[in-house]
């Protein structure tokens, strides 16, 4: 038996995440101009004596633009991240934004013992923070598109101004915490322009900014915490296949050219919350030829046209799809289909 | 009297080297000008009492968002009144005017988006998102022209400002 393709179920999440990401990103900061510019001015004046013209330029008038120091940090998402209990690698994710006009770096530091939640997230084995490396949206820990370990002092994000950067604070989860329960993580990025993180608004620092100019702290007064939050919900999609019945030509339940094997797949999502986009696919084995009009979701019979009903056979890409739309948790799928082997 | 003579490429190069060295007086002859630009910012500060008092000081260095006074003084240095002033400031690049900030008294000022052609702040057009006609606003202007009405008496000094704020 085939398994059951799960990427179309998967993805229905990162899809969602990276609409929201965009959605937040694509506001400019304007953050002003940039640290270490030079303003000049010179005023010209122009009269007669006598009848005589003249003109006289004045001394030039000039100063530096010093460096503003200030950033803002965002949660990606407005509800708690859905865990289990235990659960490994579970990330929220956070942008950092240089809201300053020169170039900084930044440190990320986080606290696990908030007070007010039911369980105190840990730093996730694998690591408590990891820099988006953008070859794919959300957290990847592992594979070919594996986002970056940060390692305080040796990798910390430098954003020119307006720059953001997208960070994963990544936590497990410890066992025995009821259904509901939440734990909460202050989240902290600062400036690590020595003297900045903490010092008052208008704080001066001479030398400290982009290219030895002054430096200023902002509101912000250069650093920026958010606190993430995780709910035990015990959310999850599952999908199983079985085959319900074998029929060979000869009446029997033989698997040989000619038997019609019956498919169900179930997709079930259990736990606090909802699929976003839930759908499902199955490209079918290359032995098997599909069986026209056999599709039925939850019992009721589906055309094979990609038309208003939600489920379809594809000719192209040999496959099966159902989609579902937001499913709101408790909920149960059930897809039947049917095939020839060849 | 000595005259001295230049090859061309000798009087092109004292043609520049004058033309440089004329801002500070090589046409101010009898009855010139003497002109001060100032860029300052205000700062506060507090006394024994703690009463905080705000003054001005030279800016050397500033951070966007911070609003810088410009101030223009010329005196006439000569022995004969000055007559037709007019002053030329362009509004810095990488600041905004500041609206109503421009000052200048016995003065007619005009404003301009382009830097050449001046007129008062009605007769200013720009066009807004949708190509609609509008008249401009002090954040649209690129220069200053003030004219002063009237001659500059000898030894009178006479000021005109304007404030700006660093994008």
């Amino acid at each position: 038996m085939r398994c059951v393709d799960l990427r179309k179920v998967l993805h229905s999440f990162p899809a969602i995440c990276c609409f929201a990401l965009a959605a937040l990103v694509s506001p400019r900061v304007f953050a002003g101009v940039p640290a270490g510019t030079v303003i000049s001015n010179t005023v010209t004046l122009n009269y007669s004596v006598g009848g005589v013209p003249a003109a006289v330029n004045s001394n030039t008038a000039s100063f530096v633009v010093g460096e503003l120091i200030n950033l803002s940090l965002t949660l990606q998402a407005s509800a708690p991240v859905s865990v289990n209990s235990p659960d490994v690698g579970r990330a929220i994710t956070v942008l950092l934004t240089n809201t300053g006009n020169g170039s900084e770096a930044f440190g990320l530091t986080r606290n696990n013992t908030l007070a007010g939640d039911q369980f105190d997230p840990a730093n996730a084995a694998a690591g408590a923070f990891f820099l988006e490396n953008g070859l794919q949206p959300g957290f990847q820990a592992s594979g070919p598109n594996a986002d970056t370990l940060y390692l305080p002092g040796v990798n910390d994000p430098v954003l020119a101004a307006d720059e953001t950067r997208v960070i994963h604070v990544v936590s497990d989860i410890p066992a025995g915490i009821a259904l509901g329960g939440l734990g909460n993580i202050g989240i902290t990025a600062n400036s690590l322009t020595p003297g900045a993180s903490g010092a008052l608004p208008g704080t001066g620092l001479p030398g400290a900014g982009t290219g030895g100019v002054i430096a200023v702290v902002g509101g912000s007064r250069a650093t920026a915490t958010v606190v993430g939050s995780y709910i035990v919900s015990g959310f999850a999609v599952t999908v199983s296949k079985s085959v319900l019945q074998v029929k060979d030509p000869r009446g029997g339940n033989l698997i040989m050219p000619g038997s019609v094997i019956s498919y169900r797949v179930v997709v079930t999502v259990v736990g606090v919350g909802t699929a976003n986009n839930l759908a499902f696919s199955d490209p079918l084995p290359a032995e098997t030829t599909f069986v026209a009009g056999s599709i039925k979701v939850n019992g009721a019979a589906r055309t094979d046209a990609l038309d208003t009903d939600n489920a379809d056979y594809t000719p192209a890409t040999r496959t099966v799809s159902a989609r579902f739309g937001n499913t709101p948790s408790p909920a149960t799928q059930t897809i039947d289909f049917q095939v020839i082997v060849n | 009297m000595n005259k001295l003579k230049f090859p061309f490429r000798s009087r092109l190069v004292l043609a520049i080297c004058l033309g440089i060295a004329a801002p500070h007086g090589a046409h101010a002859q009898q009855g010139s000008i003497e002109l001060k630009n100032v860029a300052e910012i205000e700062v506060e500060t507090k006394d024994g009492q703690g009463k905080i008092e705000r003054k001005r000081q030279p800016v050397a260095k500033a951070i966007p968002g911070t609003e810088v006074f410009y101030t223009t003084t010329f005196k006439n240095v000569g022995n004969k009144p000055a007559g037709n002033i007019v002053i030329n400031n362009p509004v810095p690049s990488n600041t905004t005017l500041v609206a109503g900030s421009v000052y200048g008294s016995n003065m007619e000022v005009t404003y301009s988006l382009d830097g050449k052609n001046f007129n008062a702040p009605d007769k200013l057009k720009v066009k807004d998102k949708d190509g609609k006609e509008v008249t401009a606003t002090a954040a649209d202007y690129t220069a200053i022209r003030w004219a002063y009405k009237g001659d500059l008496a000898v030894g009178k000094v006479e000021t005109a400002g304007f404030r700006s704020v660093i994008k």
